[in-house]
């Protein structure tokens, strides 16, 4: 048994004109038992920036405080937002520290830069990043959302046109993983507004 | 005999051990198979890669064959055991068509094959099948199994190597699963082009798939054979 | 009637210097000595009639079985020697079972009545030594009858492992009589209602007991009801037909 498998879950994110959209599902389990349907793994780190975290549950919660943390140090500090490029960094340092005992979750950001340009990118458990140009995956679904992401997605996509990709996406991976769904979260990052809206998929 | 510290045994010719051989009798040379039913007609899809870990042995090494008229079979997992397993049914229907004055029909070669696999329960052909055709009333069949026999007849279904990337996605476009929109039947244009993206897609993320995409027709005229370029890298 | 079968009727694989095999041409008239069956094919299905020579008035007449189901769609009556029927439907069976197992369809008639034959052949003793499965042919022949994908079928197997497709057939010590009767009144467009009656009326001739619902038995395959044995009411209303 993986531990990456442990919990179980699934995150996509996914370039769209100006805008970017993050989903993740709710499942927390036990190896094959669910233990609750409320638990989504994506998380606000700034008004246009969010930070995606699927693997070890413990760790999910110990590195989105960890994260929360360190994003409103670099806040006081700087005093101003911090960009995901910037993000995407401290993200990385952050598992690379535990270089030889890392955290068990495979981060994903998306967001808008400060000229409203989107922002995705991808990192392995010790903070290799793979910056995209169209669409991350990452999870125990990650193969199904390739499959979905690489079959599905299209370049200059509108805000309602990128949800709905992203939640078809999203819905009919996780129906093949028997780790993920029990519901999802999907997130549309545009220049003006945050659209965070739940679905309610399969309970299977 | 002689001893270099107190205590010490050495001997001084050689110890005849027996040496330990191991054999793995299997090998998976991915590959991604898939199968459309559909009103009055049936798509069987694969590419034709042979691989064997980071290698490509052949860029063109076809993994379905026709077997009848109405029935073609696809197969991926060890392409050793395919090949023994297709000369057995081949051989199989022959049997039948001698003994029986008649070509099998899809669902006879379907419970055949079913029983073909369990008879390996204990040493399993490592080999992932579908089987597509037309059923007695003409209608598009799909048969999926897994390596000892288990099958069930379905709409759509992938299978290798790269079927977790596709069947969610024949999910969704075949099947309509997450979508509000009622079911329709596809024309065999639709069902083409969903199975052509399909590979394309799955193509740019598996390695194990790509090279050529060799699809089978089967309508009540018989078998069309398509071949289409997929990505080398 | 074979005026050169000395020593050549004894060992049951061997020829005679004319080419003949005494024991199975023997068999063959066994079956002569049997009592008698028809089989008759329509469009609309087959009957089959058979009578019992109930010996006694203390015998039951309901524990003479000579129609058999082999499967859903496929009879046989027999005529002949009952426990060698018993080995070939028995086979018969197994052999269709086999068929549905393997292919999830139903046999077809031939297949079956081929597999039967394929058996009737295989006594004496084997070349290679092999233990052979009879020491004697079969003393019993057989009226296959049945409904497959080609139509309603009707085969008739004699021990020398021969299979001939019939119209209407009679087997059995009163066969010829009952198939100069068969021939006169046979025709192709028969129904299944006339083809009940021309088989009992068949047996009527050549039974030397008086016919009664308990002295006969018949049976029916058809498209929609398969294999199906007359039940003591519906022979009787054939029986008062007549």
């Amino acid at each position: 048994m993986s531990i990456m498998e442990y919990n179980g879950g699934a995150v996509v994110a996914m370039v769209g004109k100006n805008c970017v959209a993050i989903a993740c599902d709710k499942r927390l389990g036990v190896q094959a038992m669910t233990i609750s349907t409320e638990f989504p793994k994506t998380f606000q780190a700034t008004p246009k920036t969010y930070i995606g975290l699927p693997g070890l549950a413990t760790d999910v919660q110990t590195l989105s405080e960890k994260f929360r943390f360190k994003v409103n140090m670099y806040k006081l500090k700087e005093e101003r937002e911090i960009e995901p490029r910037t993000l995407a960094h401290l993200v990385s340092s952050t598992l690379y520290e535990r270089r030889f005992g890392p955290w068990f979750v495979e981060p994903v950001i998306a967001g808008l830069d400060k000229e409203n340009r989107p922002f995705i990118c991808s990192t392995d458990l010790i903070g290799c990043i793979n910056f995209a140009k169209d669409f991350v995956v990452s999870g125990t679904t990650s193969n199904q959302l390739y499959g979905m992401c690489e079959s599905l997605w299209e370049p200059d996509l509108e805000p309602e046109d990128l949800f709905e990709t992203i939640s078809q996406s999203l819905m009919n991976a996780v129906d093949r993983d028997c780790l993920s769904g029990w519901g999802a979260q999907v997130t549309v990052i545009t220049p003006d507004q945050v659209i965070t809206r739940t679905l309610k998929s399969r309970q299977d | 005999m002689f001893s270099t510290y107190p205590g010490q045994v050495v001997v001084d010719h050689p110890v005849k051990v027996p040496i330990e051989h191991r054999f793995d009798p299997y090998v998976d040379n991915g590959g991604t198979l898939l199968s459309i039913a559909g009103e009055d007609f049936c798509v069987v899809a694969a590419d034709t890669r042979l691989s064997e870990g980071y290698s490509i042995n052949s860029r063109y090494v076809p993994k379905s064959v026709k077997l009848s008229d109405k029935t073609v079979i696809s197969m991926g997992g060890c392409y050793a055991d395919c090949l023994t397993l297709t000369k057995k049914i081949q051989q199989s229907m022959e049997w039948y068509h001698h003994a029986h004055g008649k070509t099998m029909s899809t669902a006879a070669v379907a419970q055949m094959l079913s029983i073909m696999l369990y008879q390996k329960r204990f040493f399993p052909f490592y080999s992932w099948c579908i089987l597509g055709g037309l059923d007695e009333e003409g209608k598009g069949a799909v048969y999926t199994y897994d390596p000892v026999g288990s099958y069930e007849r379905e709409s759509c279904r992938c299978a290798g190597s790269a079927s977790s990337l596709i069947q969610p996605f024949l999910d969704n476009q075949i099947g309509f699963k997450n979508q509000a929109s009622q079911k329709k039947t596809l024309s065999l244009d639709q069902v083409l082009r969903i199975t052509k993206d399909s590979f394309t897609s799955a193509t740019e993320r598996d390695i194990y798939t790509g090279d050529y995409l060799e699809l089978f027709v089967i309508t009540s005229k018989g078998v069309e054979v398509q071949k289409m370029d997929l990505k080398k890298d | 009637m074979f005026l050169t079968r000395s020593e050549y009727d004894r060992g049951v694989n061997t020829f005679s210097p004319e080419g003949r095999l005494f024991q199975v041409e023997y068999a063959i008239e066994a079956i002569k000595l049997g009592s008698t069956a028809v089989g008759i094919k329509t469009a609309e299905g087959l009957i089959l009639g058979v009578e019992k020579r109930v010996t006694s008035s203390l015998l039951e007449p309901s524990s003479i079985e000579k129609i058999f189901e082999i499967d859903a769609h496929i009879g046989c009556a027999m005529s002949g020697l009952t426990a060698d029927s018993r080995t070939i439907v028995d086979h018969a069976r197994v052999e269709a079972q086999n068929h549905a197992f393997t292919y999830n369809e139903s046999i077809k008639v031939e297949s079956v009545t081929q597999a039967v034959c394929d058996l009737a052949l295989r006594f004496g003793e084997s070349a290679r030594g092999e233990e052979s499965i009879m020491s004697r042919p079969f003393g019993v022949s057989l009226l296959i009858a049945g409904i497959d994908e080609t139509g309603p079928q009707l085969f008739h197997t004699d021990p020398s492992g021969t299979f001939v497709s019939y119209s209407a057939k009679a087997i059995g010590s009163g066969s010829e009589g009952a198939e100069t009767e068969l021939q006169e009144e046979y025709h192709t467009s028969m129904t299944l209602i006339e083809a009940e009656t021309l088989a009992l009326k068949v047996l009527k001739q050549v039974m030397e007991e008086k016919l009664n619902s308990t002295n006969v038995q018949l049976a029916s395959v058809t498209k929609d009801g398969g294999f199906q044995i007359y039940s003591a009411e519906k022979l009787q209303q054939v029986v008062e037909r007549l």
